[in-house]
């Protein structure tokens, strides 16, 4: 497919939605079969990069099943993306794409929002297909303090 | 049945030993003596020495007493804790977390002082001091601290103090062997802030029944009769700690998670133990990766959470990266376990609180000192007693005015 930011964007904004609705298999259409997923932190207190999920499909495509099974925090949680930059590879049809995101958390009683997290999508999207897809999703978290967690990835 | 208001907080027909007066998870002068009585008394795990391995590293930290103190590798790699305060006015001497500095110097006044807390400069001393104040006179405030048990750092307000293996006694023996294979390296450092009470979450570490609250913890241990969950057992040590006996993890049973079949050094394969040190530190080695909780009260109903993973410091990048995953599968703040210990000691906070009517809390379960035994929180309750000068099932000594009256 010829690169056009604004599908990549649109791709970005349909994974923050996905997540936004539970809807695990839309998010998962949207990932290529090689799909991995991390997410990390960098602590200034014991100047370590810390890997807090790191899975392939497989793997994050059984986090999202078995997660009724678990007991979680069920109050909601929006992911506010901006896209900051599209670096196109033509050569080997990718994309890198950086976006910066801000999520917040809205309570299901009362409905008090909060904000939850801030950090950094670093993607990487296939062109190959006909539509663009992610291939790798790495969230650097700027917030490492997320109270009592939470178990739908960012 | 339901029961009245009468019923409702009527003390339960067992021994005072199997139940909780719920005003120990929330009461402010109740806390403010576990500062002065407690706090101010044990050991306390600050931090792990490969977070400072470097001559002139320091790290800071929030002592639950109340103070702020700086843990700094000398010159000569001795690690030493001081009072984070300048001498001169009182202001924080370190502002971040970490850092690597030959002198700490206060940024109000230049004031600096060594690796051995002697006060080294004092901008115009003698314009303005003459020989009314010396540099020997003003050096910081130190601490009692030791590194031991894995290489961890572990520092005591009270100058008066025991040593430190008096405190721990034999409790860490069950898991020396594995703490000292080889030296550690912390991997991660995981700060949560929480409204609930510091004992209420160490409880989370004192008793396995919670199991029914993990998913992951059933389908890997409780519900596999080939596990050896059943056949864990407690033991209790003084001042207030006790161990829980391994057992083979099976991993294979949670799908998702992405397990490895990463060891660790002397522990057998799939083998968990655990050690919970009063008053709220717990070594938990599961598998592939040491977790360290250790806990800092801020009020009754506060607490600043500190989780540690570590694995070895001879891991090499691919070695430590499984590490974290397999962590980061029941630990991280993404992991199936934390978030649900977490979740539930939360709600204890919510739900007991001076006006929310709490009944009494029970620890009665008795198994033989097997897995869903209530042991560990009677045994830790028996040592907060002892400390406190009354029984936790009778904070205000109501039992006792009661029979006088």
């Amino acid at each position: 497919m010829n690169a056009n930011r604004e599908d990549i964007e649109e791709l970005i904004y349909d994974s923050c939605m996905a997540l936004d609705q539970s809807d695990y298999d839309a998010y998962m259409d949207l990932c290529s079969p090689d799909f991995s997923y991390k997410l990390s932190a960098y602590s200034p207190e014991v100047k370590q990069e810390m890997t807090w999920l790191d899975h392939n499909r497989d793997e994050i495509e059984h986090l999202f099943h078995t997660l009724p099974k678990h007991n979680s925090d069920r109050n909601p949680l929006t992911r506010n993306a901006v896209v900051y930059r599209v670096k196109v590879d033509e050569n080997h049809k990718r994309a890198d794409v950086v976006s910066s995101f801000q999520i917040f958390k809205t309570a299901l009683n009362g409905g008090h929002s909060e904000l939850f997290a801030v950090g950094k999508y670093f993607d990487t999207v296939s062109l190959e297909g006909g539509k663009p897809a992610l291939v790798n999703r790495h969230v650097k978290l700027d917030t490492r303090d997320l109270g009592w967690g939470y178990h739908v990835p960012f | 049945m339901s029961r009245n208001e009468s019923q409702w907080t009527q003390r339960p027909t067992l021994p005072m030993s199997h139940y909780a007066d719920p005003a120990i998870y929330y009461d402010e002068n109740i806390f403010a003596e576990e500062q002065e009585k407690i706090f101010s008394k044990v050991w306390q795990l600050a931090i792990h020495e490969s977070e400072i391995p470097q001559p002139y590293d320091y790290r800071t930290y929030q002592h639950p007493a109340g103070r702020e103190v700086v843990i700094v590798r000398g010159e000569d790699k001795r690690i030493r804790t001081f009072y984070n305060i300048c001498p001169h006015r009182g202001n924080l001497l370190v502002y971040e977390p970490s850092g690597n500095a030959k002198k700490l110097v206060c940024i109000f006044h230049q004031w600096a002082f060594n690796g051995k807390g002697e006060c080294v400069d004092i901008p115009r001393d003698k314009n303005g001091y003459q020989d009314r104040v010396c540099k020997n006179d003003v050096g910081l405030k130190e601490v009692r601290t030791e590194v031991g048990y894995g290489g961890f750092v572990w520092i005591n307000v009270d100058d008066n103090c025991d040593s430190l293996s008096s405190h721990i006694g034999g409790a860490l023996d069950y898991m020396l062997p594995e703490l000292e294979a080889e030296p550690l390296q912390t991997l991660w450092y995981y700060q949560a802030r929480l409204k609930t009470n510091f004992k209420l979450i160490h409880d989370t570490n004192s008793e396995f029944y919670h199991d029914y609250l993990h998913y992951h913890n059933r389908v890997t241990g409780m519900l596999d009769p080939k596990s050896g969950y059943f056949q864990r057992k407690y033991t209790a040590f003084p001042n207030g700690h006790a161990s829980v006996g391994s057992m083979e993890v099976k991993y294979d049973a949670y799908k998702g998670g992405g397990h490895s079949e990463l060891g660790w050094p002397e522990l057998p394969p799939q083998g968990w133990k655990l050690v919970d040190l009063f008053p709220c530190i717990t070594f938990n080695l599961r598998t592939s990766v040491l977790r360290i909780d250790s806990y800092i009260p801020l009020g009754p109903k506060d607490v600043l959470l500190e989780f540690r993973a570590l694995g070895l410091k001879s891991d090499t990048a691919e070695t430590r990266a499984q590490r974290e995953k397999d962590a980061a599968t029941i630990w991280s703040p993404f992991g199936r376990n934390l978030h649900e210990d977490l979740l539930a000691s939360s709600g204890q906070g919510v739900a007991m609180t001076a006006h929310s009517d709490p009944m009494y809390v029970l620890q009665a379960r008795e198994e033989d000192l097997t897995i869903h035994d209530e042991i560990g929180m009677r045994h830790y309750l028996q040592e907060w007693s002892k400390r406190m000068g009354r029984s936790s099932a009778d904070p205000y000594a109501k039992s006792a005015q009661a029979k006088m009256a």
